[in-house]
């Protein structure tokens, strides 16, 4: 196969590739959830607001 | 990652809003392609036929280099060809973006949601994330020399699975087409009688591959798609397709998931692969990992040995650890990732959440019914499931924990922006990119004589993945995905070539 090394990319998106960061900083990923932390109740309040009969509605065709 | 070109191939889902009944789906599909192509002008539609299912104007090719489309109804997005997993991540998300985009321009965001999800809870419908992986025409594309991939695609679910509440109706429906033909399996024949309660699965499209190898993408879909079609040279290249994986929303997901199968394929290339790994029932252990709700997956092998879907998976990383570690950042990265994801999972689910999108999905599911009080049984759960995946940020439960800080991120939102408009630059994507740009900008150009008889009939441009042609020139071949061709395709638009 040939090789992609040679080739000008002025405007590559990203390069290279981060490692993932915790958003605490403390690596290996994100914290463990917490029962009661504060950002679960935003999580909630978000889920509470979803429709419940919107599966029901969804609909789809199958595709491929 | 050195010498591979990567692609994903994405099917939405449109969700309609209560206040809206009288839209389709289809039509929604249409309406929003309409605004990408002909206001937000992000590129330009096909004017030829594609095959029988896409006549002119179905869909085109982006100033990205990847193309948006009607599918079967579906709306559907394949990104350009990516030769690292950076711009697949970036591209995979600027497609999402370009869409979502789309619907928030047409005014219709009040209206739908696009869901980037895999099944339809209600009807069994499935439509799929396709991804694509350039290999060279020696690898053994036999049923001896794929088993090693089988027993890698269908244990890697446990990182790579979006999860679902539920499950499909047991595949009953299938019918003779004539006397003699071929057997079809008809999803929407399916008796919701035979529907197997289960609370909670890992996989959503496990349910709906029921064959080991085959040809079809539709129907009697299986673990690996033996299609072969290129959009390359026959001579060099082979196109890996594979349909069995699911839509990831989570950035680190779908780079774990492309960038582990890529270095498996590279084990296959290479004669490096792990032996005595290969499962006696591929398509019964993937639905059965998939369905585990106490998560041992556990896999009979050929042999009669039974082993654990992470066993499989650590042999599989073992052998790339000792041929492929430090053969470049990409490689190291995914080594790293793999091994962690493999450690975590052996320990509480909840510690993949943010990068493992079942895991995400159950926390989530959980910490509604604990805060509710109630059981698998209720409705709410699959509106749930069906939102993790809407794309709108703001709805989103995918995003209300990236807006949580829960998500590690593998890409940037500036380089996912900048991959909306701009192709990789190490692929012929680029190339691609210039003839989208040039038309957009130019228009196809004034012929300086009267076309020839032979091109007389043929519409002012057509762009395929690897031929592109402008009326009363000759066709532009690109079949080294590896080639960048845009010296080439600027002197061709120019008529220089």
């Amino acid at each position: 196969m040939n090789s992609i090394t040679g080739f000008d990319r002025k405007e590559r998106p990203f390069d290279p590739m981060p490692k993932p960061t915790s958003p605490s900083e403390e690596g290996g990923g994100p914290k463990r959830p917490e029962t009661g932390s504060p950002d679960k109740d935003n999580l909630l309040k978000r889920m509470r607001k979803v429709d419940p009969k919107q599966a029901e509605r969804y609909r789809q065709r199958t595709g491929q | 990652m050195l010498n591979r070109i990567f692609g994903l191939e994405t099917e939405y889902g449109l969700l309609i809003n209560q206040d809206r009944p009288e839209y389709s789906p289809s039509w929604l599909a249409h309406r929003i392609r309409d605004q990408v192509f002909h206001i937000e002008r992000r590129g330009v539609l096909d004017l030829h036929h594609r095959g029988h299912d896409e006549p002119p104007g179905n869909g085109g090719f982006l100033t990205n280099a990847g193309r948006i489309y009607l599918d079967m109804g579906h709306l559907e997005y394949a990104s350009p060809e990516c030769g690292s997993l950076t711009d697949l991540v970036a591209s995979d998300r600027a497609g999402d973006q370009l869409v979502q985009s789309a619907v928030q321009g047409a005014g219709l965001a009040d209206h739908v949601s696009l869901i980037k999800n895999n099944i339809d809870h209600e009807t069994d419908a499935t439509f799929g994330c396709h991804e694509n992986y350039l290999v060279t025409r020696r690898f053994p594309f036999s049923r001896r020399g794929l088993s090693p991939l089988v027993s890698f695609l269908v244990t890697r679910q446990v990182f790579t699975g979006a999860g679902r509440v539920g499950a499909a109706a047991t595949p009953d429906g299938w019918v003779q087409v004539g006397v003699g033909q071929a057997i079809l399996h008809r999803p929407g024949l399916r008796d919701a009688r035979t529907r197997t309660v289960l609370p909670f699965q890992i996989s959503q499209r496990a349910d709906h591959i029921v064959n080991d190898f085959f040809e079809w993408v539709q129907q009697n879909r299986s673990i690996i798609n033996t299609r072969d079609e290129p959009l390359a040279d026959p001579n060099q290249y082979r196109r890996i397709h594979l349909l069995c994986g699911d839509s990831n929303m989570a950035e680190y997901a779908t780079a774990l998931k492309m960038g582990t199968t890529g270095l498996v394929l590279q084990l296959i290339e290479d004669g490096h692969e792990p032996k005595g790994l290969e499962i006696g029932e591929p398509v019964e252990a993937l639905q059965d990992i998939s369905r585990d709700q106490e998560r041992q997956w556990l896999v009979t092998l050929a042999s009669g040995k039974t082993i654990s879907a992470l066993d499989i998976q650590e042999r599989f990383l073992d052998a790339v650890q000792q041929h492929y570690k430090g053969q470049d950042e990409e490689t190291d990265w995914v080594l790293e990732q793999w091994e962690q994801v493999l450690t975590d999972l052996r320990g509480d689910y909840a510690k993949l959440v943010g990068r493992v999108d079942w895991a995400s999905k159950l926390w989530l599911l959980e910490t509604f019914r604990e805060a509710e009080q109630v059981g698998w049984d209720d409705p709410m759960l699959k509106s749930l499931d069906l939102e993790y995946h809407n794309l709108h940020p703001e709805r989103g439960l995918y995003y209300g924990l990236l807006d949580e800080g829960r998500v590690p991120r593998v890409t940037t939102d500036k380089a996912i922006e900048l991959a909306q408009e701009h192709p990789p630059r190490n692929t012929r994507a680029f190339g691609r990119g210039e003839v989208v740009r040039h038309l957009l900008v130019c228009g196809p150009g004034v012929e300086t004589q009267a076309p020839s008889e032979e091109h007389r009939f043929l519409p002012d441009y057509v762009i395929n993945w690897s031929v592109l042609q402008l009326r009363g020139r000759p066709p532009f071949l690109m079949a080294d995905p590896f080639k960048t061709y845009v010296q080439e395709v600027r002197a061709y638009v120019g008529g220089n070539l």
